[in-house]
């Protein structure tokens, strides 16, 4: 988490500058209006993050094997793939493995968290009970290495209603309309949860010779079709490792809203980093469930 | 399925008792956690029909095309339409086996990103594993994976219709050529091309046929939602490939059952727009 210095002087200047500011659009603003919700502030944080290029499996590493690591993976999922031919020479891929690139994980978590807290540092000083329409952004700065986080969001506070649990404002990507439907659904935002999963692919000679077309591989009875499995694995265990991030922090609470993305990006002949994140709402039944009554289906004459 | 209207619920009450609620601890009824990307509007039309959102599940499946297939050739490429069937048998597969081990009854609202690479074809797919709220019936054999919207499917289950898998289907095909003097033959007439349109034609149908086949060896009595794409291989653009993918669905036990949609005659004039334009044109 971050401390009280993280946030710049000009901050608590403009939040006491006696005017609000809001990311809201006129729509969400309205709505939260007639919801009893009144925004203070824009607030916002941010996070210049480098990564760092040590650790287990790094591709400064590579050519090491992955057996001499124990767990590979710095302690995440690993698992291994055996080459079937025995000994052929010295460039020959004897072993692959996919591994879950912690320290990858560890580092983007950092600069969100960072990011994330001090926007709630700065809610936090304006007296917010929560922060709705948050958004959120990474991206490479010219620099090798170094990606900037940015979360940014509108402070609200509920009229009349008593501070949040250790005046920690919850958060939110939802705002207007779509938030209050989370209300009358009997849902409450507790917080923005994103997560990120790495995995790193070194392919072992199979996978190698079919991820360039090679489908008899050095006399293996191998259909001209046949399934990729170690990349088929490592992209489906990217997947779950980001989604059991996220459930590591819910608790009982449900993840609500998720936009999930996946990119694959190859770094050699079969070898590739998949990393998938996901973002969500994390939310908490206040009141017992009662379903709608079931829609009714109309025809519009018009 | 008319129901009783719906009340007006005071938005601004709910969430003075929900903050009030939080500042005292927030202590949930429910006892275990969920994740979905469903909206909010999709979570409750889920609910009105007695159905919940219970986890987010992947399958995903990334099979081998053997080098060379895209070469110049005739007819139809076999290898890349069993890489996609089965990228896609196999991922579908998965996201049963994930939607089975949480408990749940089927997957709505899948996503299917397919991409086809000259030496693989890639599919992820990832929708919410949905169950009954009452847990009266034991979870399926084989749940069923669907990419209808949670609206479709709760439109789906109130005609009495259940959905049960991913149909599918593709075909690859050569852009057939015509020979030299053909070509300058036809180079100034307005002429149908009736080897290309039979070539088009044909591998549109194979497609489509294949797909209707899946549905069948699913048990369906129909596929619903098909949507069918097309267009040359980006990196092979003397092929052509078309894929077709929809929902395969049977009437569930008690038939089907008749929606009488109400008929609603909006009051409201149309909007009469004031263009800027038209103060100009006077002069």
């Amino acid at each position: 988490m971050t401390g009280p210095t993280d946030v710049p002087e000009a901050a608590p200047r403009r939040l006491e500058s006696g005017s609000f500011s809001s990311g809201l659009t006129v729509p969400d603003f309205a709505a939260c209006l007639q919801m009893g919700l009144r925004p203070v502030g824009l607030v916002q944080g941010f996070c210049a993050m480098q990564w760092g290029w040590y650790g287990a499996g790094s591709p400064y590493l590579r050519g090491t094997s992955p057996f001499g690591f124990s767990g590979g993976g710095g302690g995440g999922y690993m698992q291994n793939w055996y080459c079937p031919h025995g000994f052929v020479g010295g460039e020959h891929r004897t072993w692959g493995q996919n591994y879950e690139q912690t320290w990858v994980e560890e580092a983007w978590l950092s600069g969100f968290n960072a990011a994330f807290g001090r926007m709630i540092e700065e809610a936090e000083e304006v007296g917010a009970h929560g922060v709705i329409g948050v958004t959120d952004t990474s991206h490479n700065l010219a620099d090798m290495r170094v990606a900037e986080f940015h979360v940014l969001g509108t402070a609200v506070v509920v009229e009349g209603a008593p501070p949040p649990p250790k005046g920690l404002p919850w958060s939110t990507y939802l705002a207007g309309q779509r938030l209050a439907k989370l209300l009358e659904a009997g849902f409450m935002p507790i917080s923005v949860v994103a997560t990120i999963a790495s995995v790193r692919v070194w392919a072992y000679c199979i996978t190698e010779y079919l991820m360039e077309g090679g489908a008899y591989a050095w006399g293996q009875s191998l259909s001209s079709t046949t399934e990729i499995e170690q990349v088929s694995e490592a992209r489906l265990a990217a997947r779950a490792l980001a989604r059991d991030h996220a459930r590591r922090q819910l608790g009982t609470d449900t993840l609500q809203g998720i936009t999930f993305s996946a990119t694959e990006r190859e770094v050699g002949a079969g070898d590739q980093v998949v990393e998938c994140t996901l973002r969500g709402t994390r939310v908490r039944r206040f009141k017992d469930f009662d379903p709608i009554p079931p829609p009714r289906p109309t025809v519009r004459l018009s | 399925m008319t129901g009783r209207a719906p009340e007006p619920s005071d938005v601004r009450a709910e969430l003075a008792r929900a903050a009030a609620w939080l500042a005292e601890g927030g202590r949930s009824p429910d006892s275990r956690a969920a994740t979905s990307d469903l909206s909010m509007d999709e979570a409750l039309l889920l609910h009105s029909i007695g159905w919940e959102p219970i986890e987010l599940v992947f399958g995903v499946s990334v099979t081998s095309i053997q080098v060379g297939v895209w070469t110049w050739g005739m007819g139809e490429l076999t290898s890349p339409s069993d890489a996609h069937n089965l990228a896609v048998e196999h991922a579908s597969n998965r996201l049963g086996q994930e939607c089975a081990a949480v408990g749940g009854h089927g997957v709505v609202g899948v996503r299917v990103d397919l991409e086809i690479h000259p030496r693989h074809v890639d599919v992820a797919l990832v929708g919410t594993a949905v169950r009954p709220v009452a847990k009266t019936s034991h979870p399926p054999g084989r749940p069923f994976v669907s990419d209808l919207s949670a609206r479709d499917f709760v439109l789906l289950s109130n005609s009495g219709w259940e959905p049960l898998g991913l149909a599918f289907g593709a075909s690859f095909v050569y852009a057939p050529r015509r020979n030299a003097s053909t070509a300058i033959r036809q180079s100034s007439q307005n002429v149908e091309l009736t080897n290309l349109t039979q070539a088009l034609y044909a591998a549109r149908e194979t497609a489509m046929e294949r797909m209707q086949a899946s549905g069948i060896r699913l048990g369906a009595q129909g596929v619903v939602g098909v949507q069918v794409e097309e267009g040359p291989m980006r990196f092979a653009r003397h092929v052509i490939g078309f894929t077709a993918r929809g929902t395969a669905v049977r009437l569930g036990a008690d038939g089907h059952r008749h929606i009488r949609p109400e008929l609603v005659l909006p009051l409201d004039d149309a909007v009469v727009q004031f263009e800027a334009e038209s103060l100009r044109a006077q002069g």
